[in-house]
């Protein structure tokens, strides 16, 4: 598990000799974002890994989300983290870094959700809900359908749903996807989306437009 | 938008899907506000676009669904805290190694490497060090110094020890080789021939310091130098060698390297010196016929006296014809002396031999 790893980071810290902002190891949870961007930037790999530790949760929702798959969702994490890490001097602080970090990553999951379109054969398995009730599933899958707040009944729905929705998701284009899922999933604002595609708000009106359309036509009435 | 007024529905629908997400300006909302009070189709509309988002808020996520628990983030993480540590790592640059892969070999085996090195060392101090010296002797001729300082000094002589003297004969008539194995502050090793400077004057000094060296290296320098007893230096080394060196067998090699230098005056001194005073009967017969061979003409093409004359034989008088000189007179007395009173019979009789050939008047 990484959390020794990062805690010892934090302690032993490449944070040293990095500036007074990070003189303590309670401190870094604690800096707003600007001054932890300053920090990595400097070299502080302490404070890089609060800014992971800040985004990447988001960052792999939105990937799983995508992707469909966890392996794919991974390499996303990894590509897009890299290239944030090596590209960090490159920052100007024009945007927040939360959208120039949303930026890398939907670029690099448009990359491969392309590359996914140009072969067939790689296409997201389609999510086969039987297995769970079948208890196919792994040991967590299986804890959680004793949560109390997943009645059995809606449960069944949500996954049917749920399957009819991933089908109907494979006909956006992979920005109508990403503008859809980003809305919808993330919660975005078009204006945080555009940012992040380094479009204009007026072309995510348009993208989310198209994909809404796409989804009613083929979903018809969800209940 | 367009500034135009939304009051139609085709103006409002497009714009439902932005209103039921809140993505539409506060005027625009007024307006469509204001047109859903009155058209139903365009409310019903709103509707099932409210529905269908709430429909998908309620759905499970692909991310809820494919990492439940947390455990793909954890891994990410790990993965990507490792990839970090990659790229921070100093690169390990490969430095070019000459001869690598016989390093690792020697690492590998130790035993059998310390054996290869010894065995290595050994041939080359034993073959290929001498190999090279006597390349270097043959192709220039000059004498090499081992040591940085190219010129023996005259302290070095007087603290030097001669370890051994190795001498490889030219295949012409020029000098052989000499290698010289000298120690002073440190060894060193003198090579050249007996021409060269440095080479004569260790072999002059050691043999006219003879109390200082070994009888048989006191022995292989006059050997190397008995070839240049015409020079000053040499002949003043064999001399001294004649007179003064303890042994015997140098003294008489000394008198042997000045065989052609018997018309030097110092030479003939020795000569009857040695002849008087040494204490070996060989070197005393040597002298006499050192001194027959320089009153026969002093000249190396003479004929040689390497022996006692048939007693009885008449005395040549043509030899000490012309030769009424006091050092004739000299020598005839000093054989005469040694035929009466020589302890040895062999030199009494030489003496008389030698008197018989110079013809001297009181052999009679």
């Amino acid at each position: 598990m990484p959390l020794p790893r990062l805690a010892l980071a934090h302690v032993f810290g490449q944070a040293a000799g990095t500036g007074a902002a990070l003189a303590t190891v309670a401190s870094l949870p604690q800096l707003d974002e600007r001054c932890l961007v300053a920090e990595a930037q400097a070299g502080s790999r302490a404070a890089f890994e609060e800014l992971v530790r800040r985004y990447d949760r988001d960052v792999l929702r939105l990937a799983l989300n995508l992707m469909k798959r966890p392996e794919d969702a991974r390499d996303v994490y990894q590509e897009a983290f890299l290239k944030v890490y090596r590209n960090l001097h490159r920052f100007r602080f024009e945007c927040s870094f939360y959208t120039w970090l949303y930026r890398i990553v939907t670029n690099v999951c448009l990359d491969q959700l392309r590359r996914r379109q140009a072969r067939p054969e790689d296409q997201a398995p389609e999510s086969n809900s039987t297995n769970h009730d079948e208890g196919i599933g792994d040991f967590f899958e299986r804890q959680r359908e004793y949560r109390p707040t997943l009645d059995p009944e809606r449960r069944l729905l949500g996954r049917e749903i749920q399957a009819r929705i991933a089908t109907a998701m494979e006909l956006l284009s992979p920005r109508e996807r990403v503008v859809f899922e980003m809305k919808h999933y993330q919660g975005l604002k078009l204006r945080a989306i555009g940012d992040a595609l380094g479009t204009t708000e007026e072309t995510v009106k348009n993208s989310l437009f198209r994909a809404t359309r796409k989804l009613r036509n083929q979903l018809g009435e969800l209940r | 938008m367009s500034g135009r007024p939304l009051t139609r529905c085709e103006d409002v629908a497009p714009l439902l899907v932005f209103y039921a997400c809140d993505e539409v300006e506060p005027q625009e909302r007024e307006q469509i506000d204001a047109h859903l009070a009155i058209c139903p189709t365009c409310a019903r509309q709103l509707g099932e676009e409210s529905m269908f988002r709430t429909a998908f808020a309620e759905t499970l996520q692909p991310a809820d669904e494919l990492d439940p628990t947390g455990a793909l983030l954890a891994q990410c993480r790990s993965e990507l805290s490792e990839q970090l540590d990659d790229l921070q790592a100093p690169q390990i640059r490969e430095h070019w190694m000459p001869f690598g892969w016989v390093r690792r070999w020697m690492a590998m085996r130790p035993a059998w490497s310390a054996a290869g090195l010894i065995l290595a060392g050994v041939a080359v101090g034993t073959q290929v060090t001498p190999w090279l010296a006597l390349r270097r002797s043959d192709s220039s001729g000059q004498a090499v110094n081992v040591m940085a300082a190219p010129r023996l000094t005259d302290e070095d002589l007087s603290k030097m020890a001669v370890a051994g003297i190795n001498f490889a004969p030219a295949p012409d008539d020029a000098p052989g080789t000499l290698q010289l194995q000298v120690r002073t502050e440190q060894p060193l090793v003198v090579i050249g021939n007996v021409d060269d400077a440095d080479v004569r004057r260790v072999l002059t000094y050691v043999v006219a310091n003879g109390e200082r060296f070994d009888p048989g290296v006191r022995l292989d320098c006059l050997d190397a130098l008995k070839a240049r007893s015409d020079d000053q230096q040499v002949r003043r080394a064999l001399v001294t060698a004649a007179r003064k060196d303890q042994n015997a067998a140098v003294r008489l090699k000394a008198l042997e390297a000045l065989r052609d230098s018997t018309s030097d005056d110092s030479v003939r001194e020795t000569l009857l010196e040695a002849l008087r005073h040494d204490s070996n009967p060989g070197v005393r017969v040597e002298a006499v016929n050192l001194l027959v061979r320089s009153l026969q003409g002093d000249s190396p093409d003479g004929p040689s006296m390497d022996g006692l004359r048939v007693p009885g034989e008449p005395p040549t008088a043509e030899l000490a014809g012309d030769r009424g000189d006091s050092s004739v007179e000299r020598v005839v007395r000093a054989l005469e002396d040694l035929q009466r009173g020589d302890p040895n019979r062999y030199v009494r009789l030489r003496s008389a031999a030698a008197l018989r050939q110079i013809g001297s008047r009181d052999v009679q």
